[in-house]
């Protein structure tokens, strides 16, 4: 008589692989993205409260704890960016009879891409801000 | 150099055990000696009560699956000397799976996934018997690699969202589904998308990924699943266009 054992997943299953803690790496970098978020909403609460309130907030951004939620944040970005942009060619594969390109191409493009979005938006933040500028 | 090698083989014997248990053997080990050879040595030479599954000894069966180190491995593809600096081998019977005795997983429910997409080439006519399907070098590419797959579920015993949830029907089936639906000889994809579009179909997966690690043929199911999201979005769209205009589904 068959009598099978039915194994069960552990709850500790991502930490029995290097390749399982490379993914939930990835996966988590969400929540960092997540507080970074809080934290702006709380930036835009403040800011409706009136001067003295964002002051407060601003210079919170400036102690040791807001710098290395921001600094976390970053580099959860930046993971999150680098591991997504890398499995691109994996997913959009364009090879039809009409139209073929090189998956190196289209890596390249969504890296270049990602670049010329970052560096496009810290220029336009420092015009921005800069004294005379967007005036 | 050592020249044997201790085997921690996780026994599971259904007569008279509740649950699986280690076993330790201690098989001679040579640069030549694969996995399987030093398995067959313990059932020819140590315990014949053990049980594992092979046939070719050369990859292509797709019988041998077997964890490895904690890694989803074909035995006869994994070789003794690459674990000398370890000292030990822990084998088990594919994860995620039943375990019917020993290191025999039960991989029926692989096997009816992979029937439910349809794997083969479905014609709605056949050309005359005296002339071929034909198909040039560039198309064959675009499938070829996802042809490569030899069943032995190594995919599966990686795949932590089939862990959770066996009903997915997992990386196997749905690269197969995409191996016949980018075959410009076939014409059946409207009856593998609902398989696509399921819950239990693209949609489960979350790019884990390391099934295209552990593969053995290099048929990469993790590109073949998130092609497969690509292609379900289309349908999407398509038999949205379809259903307004009154049509059925593509």
């Amino acid at each position: 008589m068959r009598k099978p054992w039915q194994p069960q997943q552990p709850r500790n299953w991502w930490l029995r692989n290097p390749a399982y803690r490379r993914y939930m790496l990835r996966e988590a970098t969400a929540l960092p993205l997540l507080l970074y978020t809080l934290l702006l909403l709380a930036g835009i609460v403040q800011f409706s409260r009136g001067e003295a309130a964002f002051a407060t907030w601003l210079s919170w951004l400036q102690t040791p704890a807001g710098l290395l939620l921001q600094g976390i944040a970053l580099a959860a970005a930046l993971l999150h960016a680098v591991t997504w942009v890398a499995l691109v060619p994996k997913i959009l594969v364009i090879d039809s009879d009409r139209l073929r390109i090189d998956p190196r191409h289209v890596l390249r493009a969504h890296q270049l891409g990602a670049l010329a979005g970052n560096l496009g938006l810290i220029v336009a933040t420092l015009w921005l801000l800069w004294p005379t500028g967007g005036a | 150099m050592s020249d044997t090698i201790e085997l921690a083989v996780t026994r599971y014997r259904p007569e008279q055990d509740t649950q699986p248990w280690e076993q330790r053997y201690t098989v001679p080990c040579s640069d030549d000696m694969s996995v399987l050879d030093a398995l067959n040595y313990i059932k020819d030479a140590l315990d014949p009560s053990l049980s594992h599954r092979w046939s070719c000894r050369m990859a292509i069966c797709g019988s041998c699956g077997v964890m490895v180190n904690g890694e989803p491995k074909l035995s006869c593809k994994t070789f003794l000397r690459d674990y000398r600096e370890a000292g030990v081998l822990e084998v088990r019977a594919l994860d995620n799976l039943p375990v019917e005795r020993d290191l025999v997983a039960d991989i029926s429910g692989v096997v009816e996934h992979i029937e439910a997409v349809k794997p083969w080439l479905i014609r709605h006519s056949e050309p005359p018997v005296d002339t071929a399907h034909s198909q040039t070098p560039a198309q064959m590419a675009r499938y070829h690699a996802f042809s490569q797959c030899i069943n032995c579920a190594l995919c599966y015993a990686a795949c932590p969202q089939f862990g959770r949830n066996p009903a997915f029907l997992g990386p196997a089936a749905l690269t197969l589904a995409q191996r016949y639906n980018l075959d410009s000889r076939d014409e059946g994809s409207s009856e593998r998308m609902p398989w696509l579009n399921a819950e239990e179909g693209v949609w489960s997966c979350t790019f884990v990924g390391y099934c295209s690690e552990v593969c053995p043929k290099d048929v990469d199911p993790a590109s073949a699943i998130n092609r497969g999201k690509v292609a379900s979005d289309i349908n999407y769209g398509v038999n949205l266009f379809r259903l307004l205009r009154g049509k059925g589904d593509a």
